[in-house]
């Protein structure tokens, strides 16, 4: 079995274009919610989102034409070059065809269908193009990115909803350790849409002003877009190439709590057993994980679900794990939200610094962790786990490693 | 992950399709050429002139989900819980067994639940979105199959959803096979599900890929083909790692020995890169099966009936295999049932062993000259053996051959 590593990030979110400026400003607490452009939402009771803006597709597409492209899939395109372009692989130098890209979503290309409905609503349905075809369904995200980049080798989608990114690079990292693959693109993408707006609108689930997780008055999460992909290299050849190693994946954890489908269970049945399940696997002792990247939405009840999940596994020790919620500044990224917290993992194992949980002033006492309110902290991250939880019921733990050599 | 590949084994099956609810009644209709074409009956459709469809449209949930509540499930969601409640029953593993183990799910499907996506859709901008429900919220995610069926059958284990377009089906039953493999997994239930939708149908028509004459030219490999006869069904089989299964007396039907996917980076842009991906995929296949290409007995081909789709996957199976291998092409007579398709490949193949009978390709009275194949035949033959080739391939880019051995 190969050891697999993390050598490349790149982010494309609502605070940040590219790693590093991502990194920094999550650091730094910036808020990414502005009232939402991409539709009219004077019908709605809310009004913010994460939007990316300034978001130019022909920055980094050049092989494809941008505009056969859906917006997720264009995010997941330019995370990938941009993952790349950190990574400082030499594209020239490797075997293409066991090059290959693993992606998760939550809704794929919800814009195409969107466009189909207005069309159809219009009465103009003959006039429709092939959209609904050629860009809608979620497999031509990582088609499309590996059309760009030339690709060969496995290419496939992970729609596990808002733990896609996780299961993508789970998935990934199973290729690259059995020797399937020498390369692996994974992460996720999700762009903005009026369809998962009205959603979440109607399940009361988005908060008025500010996402604040963990806090006593939190109101809930604020849906957002963007994307991460990360390069993932066997570990000898990461070495041999003198890359520079961010974290290792040290194992993962997957489970189906069969409860229900927007709620998680009452015993936290599958959250339990995923975070065992990739501590077992990673070989690593509940009281040895340095930090948490929680899934932390600021709904009432996940912040909820999970604190008391979180104590059910690392019993004492969980008072002593600092957790944060990257979705208090970028809002909920839907399918790309566990493959960017995957990538905060990984940074901060590398930089020995973990990001804050923004907008915790007032703590819930039922919430009564170390949630790293409000400022970044300087902390050495041996061992960090990135926890997503998603529709269907489905849960996901990652564990990334300190990378020692 | 333990280090020795472990042998993954099918133990039961289940279909839900326009030509029936049984492996073996399904194969017998194969077997007598018939299918069941039709105009839409499901949705009111706009946009394209009378398209014909291989509809399920007697399809009746109630009889495998009994009384349960089917108001929250859409129909993905209930031809998947349908398809998999078959599997369960004939693989014998019971509710508590299944919780017992941590049994987990596997779904393969390309448009997901895009008819219920673009309902919701439709009330939100034609009332506002203060009138959208939440119960149909829920099943606008494109894993919500996978999730609904994972919450009937208590399936506990993973649960994903795997989608690489049309080949979504076999991919699935590929990446399942790994997890098994590579000690991840012990036991689940795998496949894929299709439903009709006016949105995939539109896709198709505007696509130019359906066929204006329906029957007559949705033919596989034939000299006057003009396009496909897009389907809908849900296969799942149950796999398990077979010392388990053994000892848990379970009844092995096959052994999944080989697998193998490609990705061609033109996406169906050039014939000749499309078929040397597909070819790649099945000579892969088959040395992950430790095969050679005389020891197949039959093709369970891809082929739908797609003019440019048929000639790359035609030429593949010549260049991979030879011109004599036995070859059928069921979407003939099932259509294109997309993410369904090569599950259900599988259950027809498998019963095509078991029977010593293969469906032949309805309505190849001419076979296309630039696809020289001997194996094909528009009549059911006998054949003998035990090892049998499933393609799965896209012209959009993904190709999937996975090989399965009767034990």
């Amino acid at each position: 079995m190969n050891r697999v590593v993390v050598t490349g990030l790149g982010v494309v979110s609502s605070i940040g274009i590219g790693a590093s400026a991502f990194w920094e400003h999550l650091l730094q607490g910036r808020s990414g919610f502005s009232p939402v452009e991409s539709f009219d939402t004077s019908k709605y009771h809310v009004h913010l989102g994460g939007e990316v803006k300034g978001f130019s597709p022909e920055d980094y597409v050049s092989e494809l034409d941008p505009a056969s492209v859906g917006r997720s899939s264009l995010f997941a395109i330019a995370a990938s070059r941009l993952a790349l372009e950190d990574s400082e692989l030499d594209l020239s130098s490797l075997d293409l065809s066991r090059a290959g890209v693993s992606a998760g979503t939550t809704s794929g290309e919800p814009n195409e269908i969107e466009r189909f409905d207005d069309s159809r609503l219009a009465g103009e349905l003959e006039s429709a193009g092939p959209g609904i075809l050629t860009r809608y369904p979620c497999h031509h995200i990582p088609a499309y990115v590996a059309a760009e980049l030339g690709f060969g080798g496995r290419n496939i989608m992970l729609p596990a909803a808002c733990a896609a990114g996780t299961y993508a690079i789970s998935h990934a990292y199973d290729l690259l350790r059995s020797g399937k693959a020498d390369l692996m693109l994974a992460g996720g993408a999700d762009s903005f849409s009026r369809i998962t707006y009205s959603g979440f609108a109607q399940l009361k689930a988005i908060a008025p002003e500010r996402c604040q997780p963990f806090d006593l008055n939190r109101q809930g999460m604020i849906p957002a877009e963007g994307s991460a992909m990360l390069v993932l290299e066997p570990k000898d050849r990461a070495v041999a190439r003198g890359a520079r190693i961010y974290a290792e994946i040290a194992g993962y954890g997957l489970a189906s709590d069969a409860y229900h489908m927007t709620g998680g269970h009452p015993e936290e049945e599958g959250s339990v057993r995923a975070m065992t399940h990739a501590l077992r696997e990673s070989g690593v002792a509940a009281d040895e994980v340095s930090y948490i990247s929680a899934h932390g939405t600021g709904t009432p009840t996940n912040d909820l679900h999970e604190t008391r999940a979180v104590k059910m596994v690392f019993g004492e020790a969980a008072y002593r794990v600092p957790i944060s919620s990257v979705k208090s500044m970028i809002g909920h990224t839907m399918g790309a939200a566990s493959a960017i917290e995957s990538a905060v993992c990984a940074l901060a194992a590398y930089h020995d610094r973990i990001p804050p949980t923004m907008n915790l002033t007032d703590p819930d006492p039922e919430c009564d962790l170390d949630y790293v309110p409000n400022e970044a902290r300087d902390l050495r991250v041996d061992v960090a786990m990135n926890n997503a939880y998603a529709f269907g019921g489905v849960n996901a733990s990652l564990v990334l490693r300190k990378f020692r050599g | 992950m333990s280090s020795v590949p472990r042998s993954v084994v099918i133990t039961g099956v289940g279909v839900v399709s326009s030509l029936g609810d049984s492996p073996a009644g399904v194969h017998d209709a194969l077997a007598l050429g018939r299918y069941g074409f039709g105009p839409v009956s499901l949705f009111e459709v706009s946009g394209i002139d009378s398209p014909v469809v291989a509809e399920m449209s007697r399809f009746d949930p109630k009889v495998y989900m009994g009384t349960g509540n089917l108001r929250p499930l859409d129909r993905i969601c209930q031809l998947t819980i349908s398809a998999a409640h078959l599997a369960l029953v004939a693989s014998g593993w019971t509710q508590e067994m299944r919780v017992e183990h941590g049994v987990g799910l596997v779904l393969g499907t390309m448009f997901s639940g895009a008819g219920t996506i673009g309902r919701f859709d439709h009330i939100g901008i034609s009332k506002g979105p203060r009138f959208v429900k939440p119960l149909d919220f829920a099943n606008t995610v494109i894993n919500a199959a996978t999730g609904q069926a994972s919450i009937w059958h208590h399936l506990r284990g993973i649960n994903s959803t795997v989608a690489t377009g049309s080949s979504s089906g076999l991919s699935a039953i590929a990446y399942a096979t790994d997890l098994i493999r590579n000690g991840v997994a012990s036991a689940l239930v795998v496949g894929g599900a299709e439903e009709l939708s006016l949105e995939s149908l539109f896709g198709f028509h505007r696509a130019g890929l359906l066929s204006s004459s329906g029957a007559e030219g949705a033919v596989p490999f034939g000299a006057a083909r003009d396009g496909l006869v897009l389907g809908e069904g849900a296969g799942l089989l149950v796999l398990e790692e077979r010392e388990a299964a053994a000892s848990r007396g379970a009844n092995i039907l096959a052994e999944v020995t080989g697998h193998a996917s490609s990705f061609d980076v033109a996406r169906g842009g050039c014939a000749e890169r499309a078929t040397a991906s597909m070819s790649q995929a099945i000579d892969q296949a088959l040395e992950d099966a430790g095969l050679t290409p005389n020891e197949l007995d039959f093709v369970s081909a891809s082929a739908n009936g797609g003019r440019l789709a048929d000639r790359c996957e035609g030429e593949a199976i010549l260049q991979s295999l030879g011109e004599s291998v036995p070859v059928t092409a069921i979407k003939s007579m099932l259509g294109e049932t997309l993410g369904a398709g090569g599950p259900i490949q599988v259950i027809a193949a498998l019963e095509s062993l078991r029977t010593g009978l293969l469906p032949g390709i309805r309505g190849l009275t001419r076979v296309d000259e630039e696809i020289p194949l001997k194996g094909v035949s528009d009549r059911a033959c006998e054949i003998e053996g035990c090892r049998a080739l499933i393609n799965s391939f896209g012209l959009d880019g993904n190709a999937c051959a996975v090989v399965v051995e009767r034990t």
